[in-house]
């Protein structure tokens, strides 16, 4: 079988493992969901006989099972009581305003992330590396939320020149449809700010480790001995190569940026998935937690599945069977 | 250099603890994140013990509300007048619990399933690889939150759920070392004279494998604390525990930083930058120093 | 004057205590078209010598005396962007273990094109990649297959479009260093013949590093025997291979070692024992300890490069100018 079957397959296969895994984590709360529900909203006997009938509530797990996975294939992601609309609904809003911020930080994560990480490899040994590498280090270590608190306070509170919270301004009334970009603009440079301080470290230290293994590569020697200027010598031959092994590692960061985004949106009331899911866990809104990481999960599995495929087209080692 | 190197491997005694702290002593990095390792923990056991407010003791009235440091209150007070130092004592205690408690869970379970998976091969290892990979893919901070808030929120949940989406890593690195291991002489030679399969894994495979993902556990620790932090910031912590992560949650609810309470959100922030920092760097020491075979494994 | 003039060169790995001083006053030249020849064990310090003269030696090692006269500059105190013009334009290198020496992810049509494109700033890319495909035929590879990256080929296919790559800029000087090595031996004949019609073909000169000493007495004009970062013996490859000629026992010890491709092969005779560790000083003649002629002299004064003929010069208090 060729390499995008095979992996399409078990992109498919996990895709199914996370469904399933994600209804019997739902279903294995002692008693009824229906009861959850009914503790936190107001329902008549009628209401919840109706919801019964229509999740299955009354079979077996198993048969609950397949009417969940024969819902979701229909696109039904359930009702939320909390919202008082269709959970799918909800999510394509948020999912939206998410991708908006999370494209953004990404941009600038793997830009600013790379090119730090270039700086610093290619001076391995020095000052200026070393430095990188600790800077690194302590962005890395500090909570995604806390370091929006500061940027909160410091450019939000104490300047007061940026503003903190939603993706617009309120009750604002547009002259052009560019002044609103403009605006939603302004809102998102703080989360995504906030986004880039932390995740940033990942790639400059992977892209720093990675070229200076390049960098003692004999190859690496080849180039120099052909008098090649530094920088075509580091970036062409050198970055390269060393960009490889950083899309491989890239996944893991593509895992955590769900849990970015979460601690962002809740601190900027930025209304994405992640806002979505904090307010449904106060609300105890299963419906919109158990769809929320479902999309979520999917949608890793989906952006890796996209790099590797990527990266298969960018390294001639691997031969694309077709 | 004709000496066996298979028979050198089976005699190779593991690094004592003394020798691995020498070493990291001498590393620049190792040796920042030693000492705020140990302040950290002094603090975190001593801190409470002599400070003498007590950190739920609310505040009499309205005017000892977010009361910026004074020489009574030395980082001043919360949105209910209590002390915010001796929260900031106390809430030391619960990330280096979860930290710890997490890690070690985790570790067991990465061992485990890492040395089973290594050891046996086969079919066995394709379905402990296959959970492995699927947990290292799910975003973990929204799996946490949806067990945090269907399980309930106290210490033991928050541990338990923490310690248990923490292995996949330890398990990759673990089952490739266990791989290689395996591939050397003494195993098929140990098995000849009769030695049991459980036997092995307890006299060659575990004193061999564990130091070397010492690393990557310290590295489990410093994520450990920053998922409790988390999970307690997004609400879902023990709410009869006070934790650096709750502090703050309490403070961004409760309007602190409009309120320019920077007294009340820098504390738990710090603290938790520098446990986490103090672990990390003692990491990556490690990983330079005991085990460059490891340096760039992900 | 000589293409190249190496008068009293040291080089020195890492500083202090711990460094390693793996060539240790060498003069070397090699004349317009001359090929001349380097041989020793394995650590006497030839990929070192040769790494110095287009200075492409790590970071931590430095020349610590002498000069490197090519074309009448002495290049061993240049910087980084002036040896940048010299290099593969003038000197150009085949690198010991050329099997990595290819970049991975870029075709070898553009790396045998981009030495050309750098030093000869008018050249279209187009008109690059001709020249480079005319190399590749030159070395015996269809020019189709320039478009192909490095893992596609085989180890001696790689060692051939590595010395296309070093003749693109049709240098002066080409250093290559042990390029049959690791090839079988058929391979190894079709390459040493492929650099010798080439030289004429470009008229060039080279200075080329090899274990085997049949080769390098068939194929060069002058060879260097190089003992612990020192120069044994030098001279014409019949002053230095002819069966009375060799007047250091370093010298004969190796012939002896090496099997005659004339003769019957015949069991190898090593030489026993190491040479000197190269981070300590040693007084008098480094082979000594491992010469079976060697006498009292020997452990306490150190020989010089005594005139032996006009071309020949060996290092030996026993045979020699100083007998
Ligand atoms: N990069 C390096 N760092 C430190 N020491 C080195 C380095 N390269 C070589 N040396 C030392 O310098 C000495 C000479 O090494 P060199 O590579 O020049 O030998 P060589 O004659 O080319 O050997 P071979 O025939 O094996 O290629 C050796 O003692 C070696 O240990
Ligand atoms: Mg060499």
């Amino acid at each position: 079988m060729g390499y995008l079957p095979r992996k399409s397959l078990q992109v498919l296969g996990s895709i199914f493992a996370v469904t399933t895994f994600n209804f019997f984590l739902f279903h294995i709360i002692p008693g009824d969901p229906l009861r959850l529900i009914a503790r936190t909203q107001k329902l008549d006997a009628e209401q919840v006989a109706a919801l019964r009938i229509e999740y299955g509530l009354d079979g077996s797990l198993f048969s609950q099972y397949l009417t969940y996975i024969g819902n979701l294939l229909h696109g039904d992601l359930g009702y939320s009581f909390a919202l008082h609309e269709q959970v799918s609904t909800a999510l394509m809003r948020a999912l939206g305003h998410t991708a908006l911020l999370l494209a953004t930080s990404t941009v600038i994560v793997v830009l600013f992330g790379i090119f730090l990480g270039v700086f610093a490899g290619s001076r391995q040994g020095s000052k200026a590396d070393s430095r990188t590498i600790i800077g690194a280090l302590v962005f890395w270590s500090m909570p995604t939320f806390w370091v929006g608190m500061l940027l909160v306070f410091t450019f939000g509170v104490w300047w007061g020149v940026l503003p903190i919270s939603g993706i617009t301004t309120p009750n604002a009334v547009y002259e052009t449809y560019f002044s609103y970009l403009m605006d939603i603009a302004r809102h998102l440079v703080l989360p995504t700010l906030t986004l880039a301080l932390v995740d940033i470290a990942f790639f400059v230290l992977i892209t720093r480790t990675s070229l200076v293994e390049v960098m003692s590569e004999d190859f690496m020697l080849t180039a120099r001995g052909k008098g090649l200027p530094r920088r075509t010598l580091v970036w062409r031959h050198g970055v390269r190569n060393a960009l490889l092994p950083v899309m491989t590692a890239s996944a893991l960061y593509i895992s955590g940026l769900v849990g970015g985004a979460i601690q962002v949106e809740v601190v900027y009331s930025w209304p994405g998935m992640g806002l979505l899911m904090y307010n449904s866990v106060l609300a105890r809104d299963y419906a919109v937690l158990e769809a929320a990481f479902l999309v979520s999960s999917v949608v890793v599995i989906l952006a890796n599945f996209a790099t590797d495929v990527l990266y298969r087209r960018l390294d001639p080692r691997v031969v694309v069977a077709q | 250099m004709t000496t066996n190197s298979n028979d050198f491997e089976l005699r190779e005694a593991p690094e004592t603890q003394l020798s691995i702290l020498g070493k990291i002593w001498q590393d620049r990095m190792g040796r920042i994140g030693l000492l705020m390792t140990v302040s950290v923990f002094t603090i975190s056991i001593i801190g409470p013990m002599i400070w003498p407010f007590d950190p739920a003791a609310v505040g009499a009235d309205a005017s000892s509300i977010l009361q910026p440091p004074n020489s009574q209150n030395w980082l001043g007070t919360d949105e209910l007048g209590r002390d915010v130092f001796s929260q900031f004592l106390q809430g030391s205690r619960v990330s280096l619990l979860v930290g710890v408690t997490a890690t070690i869970i985790a570790t067991v379970i990465g061992a485990g399933i890492g040395i089973s998976s290594g050891y046996f091969m086969g079919r066995l290892d394709t379905v402990l690889m296959a959970i492995t990979d699927f947990f290292l893919v799910v975003p973990s901070l929204p799996l946490m939150i949806a067990m945090g808030s269907i399980f309930g929120q106290n210490l033991t949940v928050i541990i338990l759920i923490i310690g248990v989406l923490s292995w996949p890593r330890n398990a990759r690195i673990i089952r490739s070392q266990t791989l290689s291991l395996r591939e050397r002489k003494f195993v098929p030679r140990a098995k000849s004279l009769g030695a049991t399969d459980l036997r092995i894994i307890r006299k060659h495979m575990i004193p061999h494998v564990l130091p070397l993902v010492v690393a990557n556990t310290i590295l489990v620790v410093a994520g450990a604390i920053l998922a409790e932090a988390t999970l307690a910031f997004i609400g879902l912590g023990d709410p009869d525990r006070i934790s650096w992560g709750s502090m703050l949650h309490f403070a961004f609810a409760s309007g602190a930083i409009g309120r320019g309470a920077w007294w009340y959100f820098m504390p738990p922030g710090l603290g938790i930058l520098a446990i986490v920092l103090a672990f990390t760097l003692l990491g990556h020491s490690f990983d330079r120093i005991n085990n460059p075979r490891l340096r760039d494994a992900a | 004057m000589n293409l190249l003039e190496v008068k009293n060169l040291s080089v020195q790995y890492g500083s202090g205590q711990g460094g390693v001083l793996a060539v240790d006053g060498v003069d070397l030249s090699v004349g317009v078209g001359e090929f001349v020849g380097l041989a020793g064990e394995s650590g006497c310090g030839k990929t070192t010598l040769a790494m110095a003269i287009p200075n492409l030696l790590p970071k931590y090692a430095s020349i610590t005396t002498g000069t490197i006269e090519f074309e009448g500059q002495d290049l061993s105190n240049k910087s980084e962007s002036e040896l940048n013009e010299v290099r593969w334009r003038d000197i150009s290198v085949i690198f010991q273990g050329a099997l990595n020496a290819l970049n991975p992810v870029a075709t070898i049509g553009n790396q045998i094109a981009e030495p050309i494109l750098i030093h000869e700033p008018g050249t279209s890319h187009d008109a690059a990649i001709t020249r480079a495909k005319e190399l590749l035929e030159a070395v015996g590879i269809s020019a189709s297959r320039s478009s192909s990256y490095s893992h596609e080929f085989s180890g001696g296919m790689r060692q051939r479009v590595m010395i296309a790559m070093a003749l693109a800029c049709r240098p002066k000087l080409v250093i290559a260093d042990e390029p049959i090595t690791a090839l079988d031996v058929m391979t190894q004949a079709q390459i040493l013949e492929l650099l010798r019609s080439l030289s004429e073909t470009f008229n060039l000169s080279m200075l080329l590093i090899s274990h085997d000493l049949s080769v390098l007495a068939e194929t060069c004009d002058r060879v260097q025997i190089m003992y612990a970062g020192k120069v044994a013996e030098v001279g014409t490859a019949d002053d230095v291979f002819g069966e009375q000629n060799s007047a250091h026992p370093y010298t004969q010890r190796l012939l002896k070692s090496y099997p005659n491709i004339h003769q019957e092969r015949k069991f190898i005779d090593g030489i026993p024992g190491y040479p000197p560790d190269l981070s300590k000083s040693h007084a008098g003649c480094r082979f000594a300890e491992r010469c079976t002629v060697s006498v009292e002299k020997c452990f306490t004064d150190e020989p010089e490069l005594a005139v032996i003929s006009e071309l020949h010069r060996s290092a030996c208090h026993l045979v020699g100018g100083s007998k």
